[in-house]
Order: structure tokens, then sequence, then C-alpha cells
């Protein structure tokens, strides 16, 4: 496993990586984890968190390294892991449909281990848009795809999301023309889901890494088209 | 009848969904870690938490943060459980913001 | 609480009752007493009301994910007339709604 002793100062943010570290940069993920939050001010949350920290730490409830490895751990879940099911299913009609079936095991095939419950993946049709909420917290498929973006965990999301999805989609950018259904998924209990977005027009030449490029984090959620 | 939880907002008015995505903080991640760690050991369970946030003083829901709430529902569940001490732990919170310095070691 | 009816099906007409019950419970307050049809039958979990209080390794609870009409939830929704919602309900939430039976 690797040890990241040597990274334990702050970082420059002007700075590019060009620290030599052999754990993977994770496709439009943020800055390496060790990096501390300089030009933020300690505030009251960090400074309960770090309080809690060393009380748990002095308890022998758990290690440092072991917060340290977890952390590691879930950094290697990203939006590129959900992207690559995606592209996937696009040029591969047998694991498309396998993947509509059990989500979890598709994602095992990709090397992908998603530890919730279970993963639905809902297909966007050329009749039927999809968007995905949690009403009462922030359910996500974490293991699959990483945190949610901020804007997922808003109480104004959360609120409106179902009741007002046009309007909503329309702030995001999207206009679903009346012909299609909007149908929002709210995640309030076991499941954990993400979009298979329709594959863009005009796509056809392009390889699976191509095609996992236009699917953004907020395409598996139902916020975005692929390729915008 | 059973009061509506505070965390039941769906359908509420609302305005505009913030936009522009809020980078998680370094402390942030290492919390999310720490409950992940916590959980895995069996100390407590997703479920726990919710409810933990759950009885959160409303005003104080509606103020709170996505992090914030997930640090205060999970140390409430701690002291619940007898974990950690609820005086001790603003005693050391207090001290660490007097010192004004971070140490993520 | 035991629930000895039987399961549902797919495509069976369901009304989501509201039992009343004080604190954890993951059926949000807009889907009660809402009419819809099972979606998906999602095979059975834990009873987060009972794991919420520490209560682990309990009898499961089969869940449901259940679809609603929108213009059946909100009188004044602004969308097209088949948009829907989909959530998920655990079994003792849920009753049988017969055809003519409404939203309220």
């Amino acid at each position: 496993m690797t040890d990241h002793t040597e990274h334990d100062h702050p970082h420059d943010h002007a700075h590019p990586h060009d620290h030599d570290h052999t754990h993977p940069h994770q496709h439009g993920r943020s800055p390496h984890p060790t990096r501390e939050d300089d030009d933020v001010a300690l505030g009251y949350h960090e400074a309960k968190f770090l309080a809690l920290k060393s009380m748990l730490i002095e308890q022998g409830l758990l290690t440092a390294d072991e917060i340290r490895r977890r952390q590691e751990a879930n950094e290697r879940a990203t939006p590129h892991q959900g992207a690559r099911m995606v592209a996937k299913a696009w040029v591969d009609p047998a694991f498309k449909g396998r993947m509509l079936e059990d989500g979890k095991a598709a994602a095992r095939e990709l090397g992908i281990e998603v530890t919730e419950a279970e993963l639905m993946v809902i297909e966007n049709t050329p009749d039927c848009h999809n968007l995905i909420v949690c009403t009462l917290c922030s359910c996500y498929p974490r293991s699959l795809l990483g945190e949610p973006p901020s804007w997922y965990v808003s109480k104004a999301y959360r609120s409106r999301a179902v009741r007002e999805p046009r309007k909503v989609l329309r702030e995001f950018g999207l206009d679903i023309p009346q012909s299609v259904e909007v149908r929002v998924h709210d995640s309030n209990a076991d499941l954990r889901y993400i979009v298979l977005p329709l594959r863009p027009a005009g796509t056809e030449g392009l390889s699976e890494a191509e095609l996992a490029a236009l699917v953004s984090r907020d395409c598996l959620v139902g916020a975005a088209l692929p390729g915008r | 009848m059973a009061e509506r939880l505070i965390t039941d907002i769906g359908g509420m008015p609302d305005g505009e969904v913030p936009r522009p995505d809020v980078p998680m903080l370094f402390w942030e991640k290492h919390m999310i870690a720490t409950f992940n760690v916590l959980r895995d050991k069996g100390v407590f369970n997703l479920d726990e938490l919710r409810r933990s946030v759950e009885g959160m003083a409303p005003e104080a829901y509606k103020k709170s943060t996505f992090y914030g709430r997930r640090l205060d529902g999970m140390t409430d569940l701690l002291v619940e459980k007898g974990v950690i001490d609820r005086e001790e732990l603003a005693a050391r919170t207090a001290e660490i913001l007097r010192a004004g310095t971070r140490d993520h070691g | 609480m035991a629930d000895a009816s039987p399961s549902f099906a797919l495509g069976d007409r369901v009304r989501i009752v509201d039992l009343g019950k004080a604190g954890h419970v993951r059926t949000p307050f807009y889907a009660r007493e809402k009419v819809g049809v099972v979606d998906h039958v999602c095979g059975a979990f834990e009873n987060p009301e009972e794991r919420a209080y520490g209560r682990e390794g309990g009898r499961r609870v089969p869940l449901y994910r259940v679809r609603l009409m929108q213009r059946d939830l909100w009188p004044d929704y602004e969308g097209a007339p088949n948009d829907s919602l989909v959530l998920e309900i655990y079994h003792h939430w849920l009753r049988p709604a017969r055809e003519q039976e409404a939203s309220r």
C-alpha cells in the first residue's frame, strides 16, 4: 500500500502535480488527498472533527492509518467508472442487457466493486428522460461514482426535483419536450441508481474510451446529456 | 398522526438549485472516511446515522450544511452510544479553535 | 409489526398508506395516501425502521418500486400529463388499491 508520509506538507495550489507517487489520479478528481485546506480558515466543524478523531484514536477504536487508507480507497470511486459502464453498454448490447438486469454484476465485469445493496441502471429512451434524487438524505451510488456533487445534496434540489423536475432541468440547461416523459426516481431506500443516457448522434466512429469521455457525472444523474 | 421528519422535504418550495460545484475540503474527506471505518467496524449503521440527523432541531437543520450535518449526526450518535463524552468533545473542539492550528497527522 | 398479507406483484395497483408511525421511516410525506402501480419487485431487505435503533438482523421486509403519476401527487403540477415518479416502499406501507381508487 502506498505510503503517503512524504506528502504530509501543505501544497501550493498553483503548482501542478509533479510529485512521483504511485497512487492513480482519477480522471476529473479534486487535488491530492493529503493537501491541507490552508486557504480555508479553521472552522467549528473541522475543529470538532479533529477533536473527535483524536478521541477515537486515543481510545483505540481506529487508527489514523485506517482512516487514511479508507480515504484513498474512496478516491478510487469516480464518475469515470460510471462513464465506462455507459460507454460499454453503448457498444455492446449484450452487456447493456446484463447491466439493466443487474448493475452490480455488470460493474464487476469491469473490475468495479459496488458495495451498496443494489445498483439499478435506468435507461433513457426517446420517450422517457430519467432524473435521480434522494429527497430524504443523499443516497447516491458512492462506491461507484464517489461523493455526489454539492447540488445533488442541496435542499433546493432534494425538495424541488420531485415536484417540478422540468423547471429544475431547465436550470441545468435541459428543456425536455412535452412529448417525452420526465420520470423522477427518489432513491429513498436500499437501491442506488444511475441513468444510462441515450448515445448521442454522430458518435458511431468513436472508441469506448472516447465515448466514456462524453459522459459526465451530471449525465449519470439525469441532469445533463452526454457530449455537451 | 406522526410528525413529518425534518429531512422529509420532498415537494417543499425552495429556491434555485445551487449549481457551482463546491469541492470537498480535506477534513470532509477524512470525516467521510472516518464514518466509513466506524460503520465497517460495526460501531453504528447508516440507518442510525440518518435517524440521528433527523433528531436535529428544525432550525438547526435548516441552517446546516451537508458535511456539518454528517459530522453532528455522527458525534450525537457516538455520545448516545457512550463511545465519547460530549463535554470532552466540546472542550477539545474549543481548544483546537483557540490554538487555531489544524493537525491532520 | 408482523404483516402476513401476500406479496405484491409487478403491475399491482397499490395505495401507499400513512401508518402514522413516529420515528425513523423512509416513506416520504408527499407519497402518503397516493395510489400507484408496482413497477419493480426489489426483494427483501432489513427494515430501516428497526435498524435505525440498533436492532439489526431482523426479519427482512419486501421492498417495491412504486410508480405514481405526477399529476396525482401535486395539484399544481406543471409538467407533461404522463410524467411520473418512482420510489421505494416497504411492504407494510402498501395496501392493494381497487381500480376506481384515487390518490387522496
